[in-house]
């Protein structure tokens, strides 16, 4: 058990193009389960709580993965326990673990197919940073209808050139617009078509950043804003606002302490830790990218009453249904 | 009923007066004239048409109408004062001059006077309990709940089943008056509905076999772990989860007082969390005053700002989250509390502040309530102190709760997770479907 180290299990699964967070957490804590020697049912959950909490430790952005580990640990949770052994059992639930996550991989396809009865003929689709599903709706609808996309830029990680690099290989007409030249866009878009990272019981939505400004914009155009989730993504958690969000840091949007020293009369005598990049010398403040990336949000919170309708394998849902159906699946 | 027969109404107010009685007298016959006109005009149309009983009823006082507002014109001239006292007259409702009656708002639970009739065979924990309410000694969803859950376990023990009865089949026929009388001291709360709902499923399927004592232990026994269960733990279990999102620094805005939302800043201040307290509140009942009280008395106590409803709006923008009390929940996510509760809630939707409601699932309602009129409740008088003479024009009026539309709502935590306000309806446990 000690030998196992889940993140690293974690970060390997995350390798295949295929798998998304959700899902690799899912699959390292069923190899968790196979290393495992725990002799108990209440050992094992303990074993695969700490698992998930270890891995939430060590990434940035948790939210994706945490919604697989709870789907997950509350299914061993209900799994009827009329195995001969505990072993016996163990191997069950491997084998389920593995054959939910082969399952959930043809749910893209699923999406896919109910999203594509909202496609028309020659519609414009904006779309924001990259997204497995998103891009294997639009695969699908451009091989029965005539599509062309707008595709944001999404800094700052710019996921959205992978997007249409990818769409124009396929031969859909494709523009890479500007995180800040979707307003400038909107009319001539006929609706927003996004990916996830988690659905949430509020029935809104935690996506790349930037998802937030778009729906607000669509809502203000009157245009729909369609989500894209496998039901897997669907996560227990409600936040209240964007600040919210377990990916929120004090370090996000914080103000740089160089400035504030400067303003510190008292603080001259001391030397600043940032005092190459002072600008009393003289020499202009440079701020990189990554400086800039620092401080902002990898993912922002979308509110219901901003999205039109959210496909999932479960069905075409509201983000009321979301709420209801997992309100259902947890509280009931 | 807003027709008295024309004839009596301004003959009534015009007798005082004599210098104007030949004007009147030609008023009035001139009224007379256009009246027989239009009814033989009706007539006429009537035996055409052949217009049923239901048609003639309901085109009659819409004739008669005319007539005597042309007759009030022409008193217009005459005196304008006298004018309004035949208005007055006109309408007609008053018996005396004590109250000119509510009119739209007559089904609102009026307050009762504290020495109300007491019917039938009551119990003195009965009585007692009806005097606080009625007092508003005993006054908040969960307060009138236990407290009702109390009596009744003492009305229980004190119970004898008649001979050739069984306690399941007769005991729900001596609580039935109880339960009225409780009800005539205050409109039950959705609260004691639920749990007398409960209580009355217990006693149905209590065992016929089992001794009376024991029966009647188990009843309270029951009634014990539905304190417990639906209110006891369920706060303890709601505090945990809303103290998650009060996090250092916030400036937490709240409205009168919840019993439940005083708990969880309570909570959130022995965690040691920092936090400042705005309290809004409004007349009539002040109650934000006793959770002001409570806040400041700890120790260190609550940094805490005390204002009235008209100040919300320069004070919303100050406050980082809302909490919010409810007396029930319904079906379609409207939120039955205190009056005044929608006004907090839709400032802070309005201003992006979330709004957290605090209920537990007992508090849930299967009926839809569309707005604060359909049912609601009165103040009684005594808080109003500066109440108009009975004679006055002015009649005050004070319902005690509004309702706030689920948009306004950002989420309700319940003890089964936050989930929003629309989504109480899919919880087996608010319907009563599943017991703890």
């Amino acid at each position: 058990m000690a030998d196992f180290q889940i993140y690293e299990s974690y970060q390997s699964l995350l390798k295949n193009e295929n798998l998304s967070t959700p899902l690799a957490a899912i699959l390292a804590l069923t190899e968790m389960m196979m290393h495992s020697n725990a002799g108990t049912m209440f050992e094992l959950l303990n074993e695969l709580k700490g698992g998930a909490e270890a891995l939430s430790r060590q990434t940035s952005n948790p939210i994706g993965l945490n919604a697989g580990c709870e789907l997950f640990i509350e299914f061993i949770t209900s799994f009827p326990q009329d195995a001969a052994s505990f072993s016996e059992l163990k191997t069950e639930l491997i084998r389920h673990g593995q054959q939910y996550a082969e399952q959930a991989l043809t749910y893209r396809a699923k999406i896919a197919e109910l999203a594509f009865d909202f496609i028309k003929d020659d519609s414009v689709i904006l779309t924001h940073s990259y997204s497995r599903v998103v891009l294997q709706t639009l695969l699908l609808a451009h091989k029965r209808k005539r599509i062309s996309v707008f595709v944001t830029e999404a800094r700052p990680r710019g996921l959205g050139i992978k997007t249409a690099e990818m769409l124009t290989a396929a031969g859909i007409p494709c523009t890479v617009v500007l995180d800040s030249a979707v307003a400038y866009a909107i009319d001539k878009v006929d609706f927003v078509l996004v990916g996830s990272e988690a659905v949430v019981e509020s029935g809104g939505l935690v996506n790349a950043v930037g998802s937030n400004q778009i729906a607000i914009i669509a809502k203000a155009a009157n245009k729909p804003f369609y989500a894209l989730a496998e039901s897997y993504k669907f996560h227990r958690m409600f936040p209240l606002s964007q600040y919210d969000l377990p990916s929120h840091n004090p370090g996000v949007l914080s103000f740089p302490q160089a400035l504030g020293a400067r303003a510190l009369p008292a603080s001259s005598g001391l030397p600043s830790k940032s005092s190459s990049v002072s600008s009393d010398n003289g020499s202009p403040i440079r701020i990189t990218q990554e400086d800039i990336a620092r401080n902002n949000p990898d993912v922002d919170y979308t509110r219901p009453d901003l999205i039109s309708l959210v496909f999932s394998d479960v069905g075409s849902l509201t983000p009321e249904g979301v709420s209801q159906y997992l309100v259902g699946m947890f509280a009931g | 009923m807003p027709e008295p027969s024309p004839t009596s109404a301004p003959a009534s107010t015009d007798s005082p007066t004599l210098t104007k009685a030949q004007k009147k007298a030609e008023g009035r016959a001139r009224q007379e004239q256009q009246r027989a006109a239009k009814a033989a005009q009706k007539q006429q149309q009537q035996q055409q048409s052949g217009q049923g009983p239901a048609g003639s009823s309901s085109t009659k006082p819409k004739g008669s109408a005319t007539p005597r507002k042309s007759g009030l014109e022409s008193n217009t001239a005459a005196s304008s004062s006298k004018d309004t006292e035949g208005a007055g007259g006109a309408d007609g409702s008053s018996d005396g001059p004590k109250s000119r009656g509510l009119r739209i708002f007559s089904h609102f639970g009026l307050p009762k006077t504290p020495g109300h009739q007491i019917k039938g065979d009551i119990h003195p924990v009965i009585v007692r309990l009806g005097l606080q309410f009625s007092e508003f000694k005993i006054c908040g969803a969960n307060a009138r709940c236990i407290a009702t859950l109390t009596a009744f376990k003492t009305v229980i023990q004190d119970y004898v089943t008649p001979p050739h009865n069984t306690l399941s089949r007769h005991l729900m026929t001596h609580l039935s008056p109880q339960i009225t009388h409780l009800v005539n001291a205050r409109p039950m709360s959705v609260t004691m509905g639920n749990a007398i709902r409960q209580l009355k499923l217990e006693i149905s399927g209590s065992d016929i076999d089992l001794p009376e004592q024991d029966a009647k232990d188990a009843l309270c026994h029951k009634i014990d772990n539905y304190i417990r269960d639906r209110i006891i733990i369920a706060d303890e279990v709601i505090e945990d989860l809303a103290v998650k999102k009060i996090k250092d620094g916030d400036v937490v805005l709240t409205y009168a007082r919840s019993s439940l939302v005083e708990k969880i800043l309570l909570r959130a201040h022995s965690l040691n969390k920092r936090f400042s307290v705005i309290v809004i509140d409004s007349r009539p009942l002040l109650e934000g005053k006793t959770l002001l009280h409570s806040l400041t008395s700890t120790i260190p106590p609550i940094p805490c700002t005390y204002a009235l409803l008209p100040a919300l709006p320069s004070l919303i923008t100050e406050s980082d989250i809302v909490l919010l009390g409810a007396h029930s929940l319904h079906a379609n996510g409207s939120v039955y509390s205190r009056a005044g509760t929608a006004m907090v809630a839709m400032l802070a939707k309005e201003h992006t502040v979330p709004v957290m409601l605090c209920c537990e699932t007992y508090k849930f309602s299967e009926t839809v309530m569309l707005d604060g009129f359909g049912k609601n409740e009165l103040a009684p008088t005594k808080f109003s102190p500066d109440a108009p003479k009975s004679n006055s024009n002015l009649e005050i009026l004070n319902p005690l709760y509004d309702s706030t539309p689920a948009s306004c709502i950002t989420a309700v935590v319940t003890e089964v997770g936050l989930i929003p306000p629309t989504s109480i309806s899919s919880i087996p446990l608010a319907l009563g479907r599943m017991s703890l």
